[in-house]
């Protein structure tokens, strides 16, 4: 395996990669709404937004300032300090979540520009060692978001939708850490470059073949942890109006959207670096363009899964998960551990 | 969408097939078995297909269902009961309208009114005639009860107002002059049946 | 009742009068028979046939067969019924399928019998001619093409109005085929070769009727065929809502509905369109008919305006007004004067009820004897000092009812000959006279009518007086014998013979010559004459008119009346002047003139309250309000209000001055503290007729009695007979008062009236000098009058004329031309 010398990682260069993702996220999951709703009418043979902008691009825009705009309200008997915090939980933790992820490759920014020339920016903000733990981690710290969100707010749909967070989060934050166990075991690192460059070989030597349980499971356990249908019980509209958004108006709902679609985002990157090759070129395909199709593919995967499928019900979902999808996983890891020793 | 296609659209192609539930398992064996065999069967799989094929259909087929409303229309039925026309002589483009007032009298609404006169003719002229639609429930039975066949429903069904209560004129609901060759015959509510001359009984002439 | 039979109808019995036709005696009894041409009042016509029955086995016309004790009658049979199937597809027709425009449509009778009859087939036809639409009158349209010729306008015309303007003429169609006379029943046929030969046509042979204009044909017409002429298409009739209400124009108080819709499509305030009237009982002259919208239309309440009426009644010394008014109204103005001592002057009404009180004390009680509605039941009417034609229709409709359906007779006294009155009958003798000589005509009727046992001493022998024996030379035919001697050609013999051979001779024959009928205009013959008339007579009426309120004997007069009532077997009945004169006369303590600040009530004043629209503080017209009326027939009726009224009434005034009540109404009840009026509730008075044609309105004056008076009548005095030119004070007919004047459909002018020959003589224009004042009128003839006489309307009030004439009804003036 070559190796590469990187350039020094300065601190201007990841402050740029942090902005740089906090920008490009936020459009990316802004413009995620306007493909989310976009796929699902084309699936019912709709059209989806069409009037503001070609091809109602610019709904994403329109969104955006009736999001700005619409009064913040915060009801009477809610805890102000706490109800006004938990969307920022859910939207800081999912981006710091991404600051581990590599989102692009690294790119050093040209010498013309002022100020700024000359700087190395990294693929990611933080490549640390241990940047599966870390995103991991960081998704389930986001866990606070919409609990303490429902519980602040006063409100019984609030109150059953931060029970049913807990519940979902916690159960599947197992299932998801024992499905990428295997893959870590097989990588031997907690390092998201390490496992990109332990596909880098082609297609055959994507981790999906040698691991497909994992990544069934960890898809599952993925769209369990985004609120993604069929597990969107969280603010499932039949059952509980809005669960823990019920109260939320304006900006800080919207930052429990963006929050959801940035922890979508880090899920389709997570199963594009862990299972699909990563950003390895494909052939004469570049990396970064390979990986944006990939990751692409698994945010379609859930749009097209929420327009084809119904959702579960809570005790439903339980089942699944600590008694099909928990022996599954650790059953995995241990045929794996089995095959590695054999 | 022409109006022939669009009466038949939807109607009696697809092939239902009526689901064969089978009884929930009742012993947790029963369930994990049920669970294994739909997995395996791929059910899912199969929602997803026809998710993406209605998807490929819409984008690539022309399936599209969508009618961007405003811009487009769909043809309405003849015997929707939408705003109020009234009618022209074919021959001589006088209004068909006789002010005979039954449409006033039956009205349960009490929202139409007219003005008449003896005209210089010798004629019933009407010089108004106002349907208030504030109040108009689109019950059809002035165009049932209309002997002239002169007050039908038109094909405008946009109702919606800025005004609680939106009056039409005689003039906003004549058929202009000039379009008389349009003027559509109103085979909707109140029509002459087709087997109408079989129930009449004949009327001897001396002519 | 004596004359009660018992009849029975499809096998119910039933309880009527001796005489009455079958189907008024199924209709009391709430019995249908299907009838047309039938008017309740007229005699049957048998145009329409419809209205066959069964009486004891016989087919008879109900509306023309009288109902015998224990009558049996069958309503329909399968061959009546067959008979009505085919009388109603005749009617159809050639009837053009036009009931979408007409104006009879929803009340039309041929609809309701063609539905009823269930006629959903036709199985004869005739080639249709053509009918002409005509406009006959300023207020008549006949359109021949709906006519169905059952001729009720006719017969109305005929038999009630009097004018007989309308009759049927030739229709010009074809014959009917003969098969038919064979293949049809026989009424229907008979019916229909009478219809297929008429339309109806104005009797004068012109395109014009020329005639009262009452409307009352077309109110009878029971279909679309003869409409007024402003309501034609205007409306459906169920768009119409009626308001039951009594006529404001003259003394009969007629029973009329106002009916009322909103303005148009635009204006929504509510409007008459027209009047309606039970025609089977009450007919309406023009007036009733077509002048309806008098209504003062204001805008809201004129607080200043009010204010200052208030203080000008406080001010006032007397209050002025006439007598179309209601008797609250009446009340509360005389209520003005008890608390504040105002001093209440009414023209008519003075003069009326001091003629009524002369009457009462001589009489001994408190009104006239009998009403309109029992005299036309009588057989003679006399009428003396009253222009029939224009003082009250009704009048004329009873003298013309009593001539046509009772076979009677009638005399008619009046300085002003009157063609429509002469020509209601060949029994009716119109007396002209000259202006002044009343008393005579009332002596006359004395002579002729009174038992003379009863009269007084002095009385009787003056009456004896007049009769004198005079001869007069008259020619006669008398067959005289001749004797001839003939020879005998043949044989040469001469021989006598005796032939008859007319001969005019003149002789002097004695006769009795009654002076009081020659000076009042009465022919020599008049004796023979009034036999004649008087032949088979049983019961007699006077009508007595205005003529002898405004009369300088008006006292005398009076008394004489009162005299004729004991001592013979006439009813009287007084007409009172205007409107509600008799209720004002009743209500109102009446002062004889006006003194210093003067409030006029539709009068001229210093301060005008005035419905009229023109006043200082405007106030409700008579279809604006509620209250209750005094007619000729002594009943108080209620009358309603069909517009609404948005300004002040006089009994807001009497709140303002401190003895109001909280609505007009609360008057009603209060009329009783005055003599004949009782304490009844105004929502309590009925306001209609029965099947039976019972009269249900309001409640009758009761009448007082007492001792009459010891005051003889004077002789009569023929000085103040008035010679030369003369005015007489009298309204052109369908015209009244202000509100009548006011109306769009009346179209009588305020000029001078006068007779063809004298109108042609005075030229267009004139100025009348009537000593104390001069006036210019235009010159209007009304080719219903004779004689040198003008008449000098005093329908507006601003004109004054009641003071131009005084204390007389007729007056010498100078006429020049201008
Ligand atoms: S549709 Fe019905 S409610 Fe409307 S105007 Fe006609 S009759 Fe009246
Ligand atoms: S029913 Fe027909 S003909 Fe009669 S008034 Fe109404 S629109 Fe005119
Ligand atoms: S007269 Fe009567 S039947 Fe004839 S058109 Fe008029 S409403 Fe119809
Ligand atoms: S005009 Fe009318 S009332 Fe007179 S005959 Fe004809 S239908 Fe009868
Ligand atoms: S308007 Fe009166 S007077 Fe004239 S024709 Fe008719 S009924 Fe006779
Ligand atoms: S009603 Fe008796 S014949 Fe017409």
């Amino acid at each position: 395996m070559e190796v590469t010398v990187l350039p020094e990682v300065t601190w201007l260069g990841v402050v740029i990669k942090a902005v740089i993702i906090l920008a490009i996220i936020s459009a990316i999951a802004g413009f995620g709404t306007y493909l989310e709703r976009k796929v699902l009418a084309f699936m019912q043979r709709r059209l989806g937004p069409m009037h503001v902008g070609p091809y109602g691009l610019l709904q994403i825009l329109a969104d955006g300032i009736k999001l700005f705009t619409k009064e913040d309200i915060v009801p009477q008997n809610a805890n102000k300090l706490i109800f006004q915090v938990a969307p920022a939980i859910t939207a800081a933790t999912a981006f710091i979540a991404l600051s581990a992820v590599p989102v692009f490759p690294d790119f050093t920014i040209p010498e013309f520009i002022p100020l700024l020339g000359g700087t190395f920016v990294p693929s990611m903000a933080a490549d640390l060692n241990i940047g599966v733990l870390f995103i991991l981690g960081m998704m389930a710290a986001g866990l606070y978001g919409p609990l303490l969100a429902g519980m602040a707010q006063a409100n019984k749909w609030g109150i059953l939708g931060s029970a049913r967070t807990a519940i979902q989060f916690l159960s599947y934050e197992v299932v998801t850490g024992l499905s990428i166990l295997a893959p870590i075991m097989l990588v031997g690192s907690l390092s998201l470059i390490e496992f990109n460059d332990y596909q880098a070989g082609g297609i055959g030597s994507w981790m999906m073949w040698q691991q497909p349980v994992a990544l069934i499971l960890f898809l599952i356990a993925g769209f369990a942890e985004t609120n993604r249908t069929p597990f969107d019980l969280l603010e499932h509209e039949a059952e509980v109006v809005s669960g823990y958004a019920t109260e939320y108006s304006g900006m800080r709902w919207g930052m429990f959207f963006i929050g959801e679609y940035a922890n979508m985002i880090t899920i389709s990157v997570l199963a594009a670096v862990i299972f699909a090759g990563g950003y390895n070129d494909l052939g004469f395909l570049a990396g970064w363009f390979v990986i944006i199709l990939k990751i692409a593919f698994f945010f379609f995967l859930m749009l097209w899964v929420r327009a084809a499928w119904p959702h579960v019900r809570p005790d439903q979902l339980m089942w699944l998960c600590w008694k099909v999808l928990m022996p599954i996983a650790v059953i995995n890891v241990v045929i794996t551990g089995f095959v590695m020793m054999a | 969408m022409s109006l022939e296609e669009f009466k038949n659209r939807n109607i009696g192609k697809q092939n239902y097939v009526k689901l064969d539930l089978e009884h929930t398992p009742q012993t947790p064996l029963g369930r994990f078995s049920r669970v294994v065999r739909r997995t395996l069967k791929g059910e899912l799989f199969v929602g997803l297909y026809v998710t993406l094929r209605e998807m490929i259909n819409a984008l690539f087929r022309g399936e599209m269902h969508t009618v961007k409303y405003p811009l487009e229309k769909l043809p309405i039925s003849p015997r929707y009961r939408a705003i109020h026309d009234m009618l022209r002589l074919l021959e001589s483009g006088h209004y068909r309208c006789i002010g005979c007032g039954l449409c006033e009298k039956i009205c349960i609404s009490n929202c139409i009114r007219m003005d008449t006169r003896y005209d210089e003719n010798q004629r019933k002229e009407v010089s108004e005639y106002t349907i208030n639609f504030g109040r108009c429930i689109f019950c059809g039975y002035c165009a049932e009860v209309c002997p002239e066949l002169a007050i039908v429903h038109g094909g405008r069904y946009e109702t919606a107002s800025e005004q609680r209560a939106s009056f039409s004129i005689f003039e906003d609901m004549l058929t202009p002059v000039d379009a008389l060759k349009q003027q559509k015959e109103y085979d909707g509510f109140g029509a002459v049946s087709p087997n109408a001359d079989e129930n009449i009984k004949k009327t001897p002439l001396a002519y | 009742m004596s004359n009660e039979i018992t009849i029975k109808i499809d096998g119910i019995e039933y309880k009527t009068k001796e005489g009455e036709y079958i189907l008024n005696a199924a209709r009391a009894n709430n019995v249908f028979i299907p009838a047309i041409c039938y008017l309740t009042r007229c005699s049957p016509t048998l145009a329409c046939r419809i209205c066959l029955v069964e009486a004891d086995g016989k087919r008879v016309y109900a509306c023309n067969a009288k109902a015998k004790e224990g009558m049996e009658i069958t309503t329909s049979t399968p061959d009546i019924l067959e008979e009505r199937r085919a009388i109603m597809e005749v009617y159809d027709v050639n009837h053009p399928l036009q009931c979408g425009v007409c104006d009879q449509s929803g009340e039309c009778e041929l609809q309701n019998y063609t539905l009823e009859i269930g006629v959903d087939s036709q199985s004869y036809a005739i080639p249709d001619t053509k009918r002409e639409t005509k406009d006959w009158s300023s207020v008549l349209h006949y359109d021949a093409g709906l006519c169905i010729v059952c001729e009720r306008c006719v017969t109305v015309c005929k038999d009630m109005i009097g004018d007989a303007a309308i009759k049927t003429g030739p229709r010009g169609g074809e014959a009917l085929p003969k098969e038919y006379k064979e293949s049809m029943p026989k009424d229907a046929y008979a019916m229909w070769n009478k219809l297929q030969k008429s339309i109806i046509v104005p009797s004068n042979g012109s395109e014009f009727t020329n005639c009262s204009d009452c409307g009352e044909c077309t109110a009878v017409c029971p279909v679309g065929a003869l409409v007024s002429r402003d309501f034609i298409y205007k409306s459906n009739a169920w768009e119409l809502e009626q308001i039951p209400a009594t006529c404001a124009h003259c003394s009969n108080g007629c029973q009329i509905f106002y009916e009322v819709k909103h303005t148009s499509i635009t204006d929504p305030t509510p409007k008459i369109y027209r009047v309606t009237n039970e025609w089977n009982y009450v007919s309406l002259c023009g007036s009733g008919r077509f002048a309806y919208d008098f209504e003062n239309r204001v805008e809201g309440k004129d607080a200043e305006a009010f204010a200052r009426a208030v203080e000008a009644l406080q001010k006032a010394d007397t209050i002025r007004f006439n007598s179309v008014i209601t008797n609250e109204e009446a009340l509360m103005l005389q209520t003005l004067k008890e608390k504040f001592g105002k001093k209440l002057v009414n023209n008519d009404a003075y003069a009326f009820g001091k003629f009524l009180s002369t009457y009462g004390k001589a009489a001994g009680k408190m009104l006239y004897g009998s009403d309109l509605k029992s005299i036309t039941s009588s057989d003679f009417v006399i009428s003396v000092g009253a222009a029939l034609r224009n003082d009250n229709p009704n009048a004329r409709y009873a003298f013309n009812n009593i001539q046509k359906m009772n076979k009677g007779a009638g005399l008619y006294f009046h300085p002003v000959a009157d063609t429509v009155i002469s020509d209601l009958g060949k029994n009716v003798m119109s007396m002209i006279h000259k202006p002044g000589l009343e008393e005579a005509a009332l002596y006359l009727v004395l002579d002729l009518f009174s038992d003379k046992e009863k009269l007084p001493e002095a009385t009787r022998s003056y009456l004896e007086s007049f009769h004198k024996k005079g001869t007069r030379t008259v020619t006669e035919k008398v067959m005289e014998e001749v004797t001839e001697t003939v020879v005998d050609e043949a044989t040469g013999e001469s021989k006598e013979v005796t032939k008859k051979v007319p001969k005019s001779v003149s002789k002097e024959v004695e006769f009795e010559i009654n002076e009081l009928a020659s000076m009042l205009g009465g022919s020599d013959d008049f004796a023979d004459a009034f036999e004649k008339m008087m032949a088979k007579k049983e019961s007699f009426s006077l009508i007595v008119g205005e003529d002898l309120y405004f009369h300088p004997k008006a006292e005398n007069l009076a008394r004489l009346v009162a005299l004729i009532e004991s001592t013979s077997a006439i009813n009287i009945v007084m007409i009172p002047p205007k409107t509600n004169s008799l209720g004002v006369a009743l209500i109102c303590d009446l002062d004889d003139a006006a003194e210093g600040y003067t409030v006029g009530y539709n009068e001229n004043g210093d301060f005008r309250l005035s419905a009229l629209g023109n006043g200082d503080l405007d106030m409700p017209a008579l279809n604006q309000q509620e209250g209750t009326l005094t007619n000729i027939n002594k009943l108080v009726v209620p009358t309603n209000a069909a517009l609404g009224y948005n300004g002040y009434v006089l009994n807001d005034l009497m709140n303002a001055l401190g003895c109001g009540e909280e609505l007009t109404v609360a008057w009603t009840p209060k009329l009783a503290s005055k003599r004949g009026f009782e304490a009844h509730c105004f929502d309590d008075l009925p306001n209609g007729y029965t099947n039976s044609g019972a009269e249900q309105r309001g409640y009758a004056l009761v009448d007082l009695h007492r001792r009459a008076g010891e005051e003889g009548v004077e002789e009569f005095d023929g000085s103040i007979a008035l010679e030369g030119e003369i005015a007489y004070r009298c309204n052109p007919q369908r015209q009244f008062n202000d509100f009548t004047d006011k109306s769009h459909e009346i179209f009588e002018a305020f000029a001078l009236y006068a007779s063809s020959t004298k109108a042609e003589e005075l030229g267009a224009k004139v100025e009348v000098d009537f000593g104390s004042e001069r006036r210019v009128f235009d010159v209007v003839a009304d080719e219903r009058m004779e004689g040198n006489i003008v008449k000098v309307p005093d329908f507006r009030s601003a004109d004054d004329i009641y003071g131009l004439f005084g204390e007389n009804r007729f007056k010498n003036v100078t006429i020049r031309k201008v």
